[in-house]
């Protein structure tokens, strides 16, 4: 039995005990009965009988609140001998009393609790000594306290990503220098993944984009009677940016989100420590070929892109400027020089570099469970699509003053 | 072999009674024309060695996957398979503590708590909360409320799973592999948990495990299961079978000793 210190002190003069007070003896049809009646001139009994389940715990609440607080002075005394079934509800419901009999200065007694909640002797006071708002999100911490965490989590950020890169870099150079150590048979398969399999999405895009950029431009040259020059508007801006940034876009969706998946799951289920107490370094193990199978199969990606992009240029001008194939294609062989074709593959490799390092890396850096690995991809895709753009950017200052070839 | 193993102390009707089920994935049979009743209040544990089918025999129980043939029956009524409409009522009667524990990993330990309870009741937020306490302070989690799954050790997620298994005070626990993955001290804390929630709320227990240690402590009545014989090939009190069992795979399962002779590994 749990019993609060009194509080005797309450006046009682102003309620003479009478006849019984009954506060709520309704809703038989909901299995229980609330019912109150004074006892001392300091004291009211409260006897709850019936059914208390989760279905009606909220009425029950009701009614004893109302009857504890029909007469704020006097201590309660709840007596639960004639309950039937009593679940967890009902021991939260009495907390949930404790709770107003203190906020009232009285104090609650239970009588004849059932054998089955008398553990809940234990959890009696538990409420006072837990916050309540445990279901709330955590409060958030004050500015400062937020600046410094943020300033923290970066300087981590920072360090695990150098620490990344320069592992990646030692495993690359490693492999690239003997080049007899490495399983081909792996880097093939990785290549087969990310570029074989992503040849029908690349062709299809790349061939719409040709077609957008053709009948878009059509539209303004036919104005000056131009329409030729669709041809060279297509061609250059597929091969210098639009066929290497489509493609890598499409690859960092598919095999960079893939990658940080894949990895960030083994991180999870343990497999990388295996790989580490086996004396495999894991970097060397996932991170290298993968960098290598990308990076090989984004230019070759890329190439196809070109091609479909430049086709679907064509087709357009076919049908909607009347211009024939073979002058489309003579305008492109005209306009469209070896560098330009060249300078988009050497791109393509870069990006191919930087989404397979990207998503290896936020897959080392999944900590915990499923979200972690959820959070981890989306970051990987989000963070390539930066990465790229600002590489392509970099790329355009860099053709543009630095040497022609 | 399905009457005979059911125990006669009790004449209230079986809480789930198992009615000639065969269960397996896609062509490959794993158990065939199983019946067992489970009794009110009972802790009952499925036994067998690994891969003889209590798990899905677990599964197919509370209706995760779907019998080729028979049916499990809980408080009378036919369990379907969760998706395919099994009805709420049935479904608030059972608590299932998985093997890995299955927290949400998105949601603090009191979220996950109130997570069965705000899907099944209507009850009012201060009182979920007094109730997710309560929840938590019975496995002995009080002050780790907010604190995510990732943030606690394997012991403390199988109890946050308990807890969220219980929250609903279910008529019947599913444990599966209660133990695995625990140390000694926190598995027999678990089993003292099952005892008493056992006890002080007549909960009916059905565990499926091969820790023989805990089998000795909790169970009353255990049934085994094999792998050749895809059935039930004793049931019976636990001590009796290690007792009194004749078959040679029951005494080896109790006896901890290698099914084949090779002798011991050097």
């Amino acid at each position: 039995m749990s019993e609060k210190e009194e509080h005797l002190d309450a006046p009682a003069a102003a309620q003479s005990s009478g006849e019984p007070v009954i506060r709520s003896a309704d809703d038989s049809a909901k299995g229980y009965t609330v019912h109150a009646e004074d006892w001392h001139f300091d004291e009211v009994r409260v006897y709850v009988s019936g059914t208390v389940s989760m279905d009606n715990a909220e009425h029950v609440r009701r009614d004893l609140v109302r009857a504890v607080t029909a007469q704020p002075m006097k201590n309660v005394l709840i007596d639960l001998s004639k309950v039937e079934y009593f679940d967890s509800s009902g021991a939260a419901i009495l907390l949930d009393i404790f709770r107003v009999t203190d906020e009232l200065h009285t104090s609650l007694r239970l009588v004849n609790v059932p054998e089955r909640i008398r553990s809940l002797r234990d959890f009696a006071d538990l409420d006072r000594h837990i916050e309540s708002g445990i279901l709330q999100p955590r409060p958030e911490p004050n500015l400062l306290i937020q600046i410094g965490e943020g300033m923290l989590q970066l300087h981590r950020n920072t360090v695990d990503i150098l620490t990344f890169i320069g592992a990646a870099v030692e495993a690359l150079i490693h492999d690239v220098a003997r080049p007899g150590k490495l399983k081909w048979d792996r880097l093939w398969k990785l290549v087969d993944k990310a570029g074989s399999d992503a040849v029908p999405i690349v062709t299809l895009l790349s061939f719409l984009m040709g077609c957008i950029l053709a009948f878009q431009a059509a539209v303004q040259l036919r104005k000056f009677g131009a329409n030729i020059f669709v041809a060279d508007l297509v061609s250059v801006s597929i091969c210098l940016e639009m066929g290497p940034l489509l493609t890598a876009l499409i690859v960092a969706g598919r095999s960079g989100a893939a990658y940080a998946a894949q990895i960030g799951t083994m991180q999870v289920t343990e497999e990388v420590d295996a790989l580490r107490v086996m004396g495999i370094d894991p970097i060397r193990y996932l991170v290298s070929p993968r960098i290598l199978a990308v990076a090989l199969a984004l230019p070759c990606l890329t190439l196809i892109a070109d091609l479909a992009g430049i086709l679907g240029g064509c087709l357009v001008a076919a049908f909607s400027l009347d211009i024939t194939p073979v002058g489309y294609f003579n305008q492109v062989h005209k306009v469209l020089e070896f560098t330009d074709v060249m300078k988009g593959l050497i791109k393509s490799f870069v990006f191919g570099i930087e989404i397979a390092m990207i998503g290896c890396l936020r897959g080392f850096q999944v900590r915990g469970g499923a979200e972690s690995v959820g959070a981890a991809t989306t970051s990987a895709v989000v963070t390539s699509i930066f990465i790229l753009t600002v590489t392509d950017a970099v790329f355009a200052v860099l053709f543009y003053y630095g040497p022609s070839f | 072999m399905s009457e005979d193993l059911q125990s006669n102390h009790t004449a209230s009707p079986p809480i789930i009674s198992v009615r000639n089920l065969t269960v397996g994935y896609g062509d490959e049979i794993v158990l065939r024309d199983v019946s067992f009743d489970v009794l009110q209040g009972e802790v009952l544990a499925i036994l067998g060695r690994s891969g003889c089918g209590k798990s899905t025999l677990f599964k197919a129980m509370v209706g995760l996957i779907e019998p080729i043939q028979g049916e499990v029956y809980i408080d009378g009524e036919k369990v379907l398979p969760v998706l395919e409409g099994a009805s709420e009522k049935i479904l608030r009667k059972v608590g299932v503590l998985f093997q890995s524990g299955a927290l949400f990993s998105s949601m603090t330990l009191a979220e996950n708590v109130a997570f069965p309870i705000r899907l099944f009741t209507k009850l009012a937020e201060r009182i979920v909360e007094r109730l997710v306490m309560l929840k938590l302070a019975e496995v002995g989690l009080t002050g780790k409320e907010r604190l995510l799954p990732s943030e606690l050790s394997g012991g403390m997620q199988k109890r946050a799973a308990l807890a969220r298994a219980m929250a609903l005070d279910p008529k019947i626990l599913f444990f599966d592999e209660p133990s695995a993955g625990l140390d000694p001290v926190t598995s027999a804390e678990i089993d003292q948990t099952i005892l008493r929630i056992n006890a002080t709320l007549g909960t009916t227990v059905v565990i499926v495990t091969h820790e023989l240690h805990s089998i000795l402590t909790v169970a009353d009545r255990v049934i085994m299961l094999d792998k050749d014989e895809k059935n039930i090939i004793a049931a019976g009190s636990p001590w009796e079978l290690k007792e009194n069992a004749r078959d040679q795979r029951v005494v080896d399962f109790f006896n901890r000793s290698p099914a084949d002779d090779r002798g011991p590994v050097r």
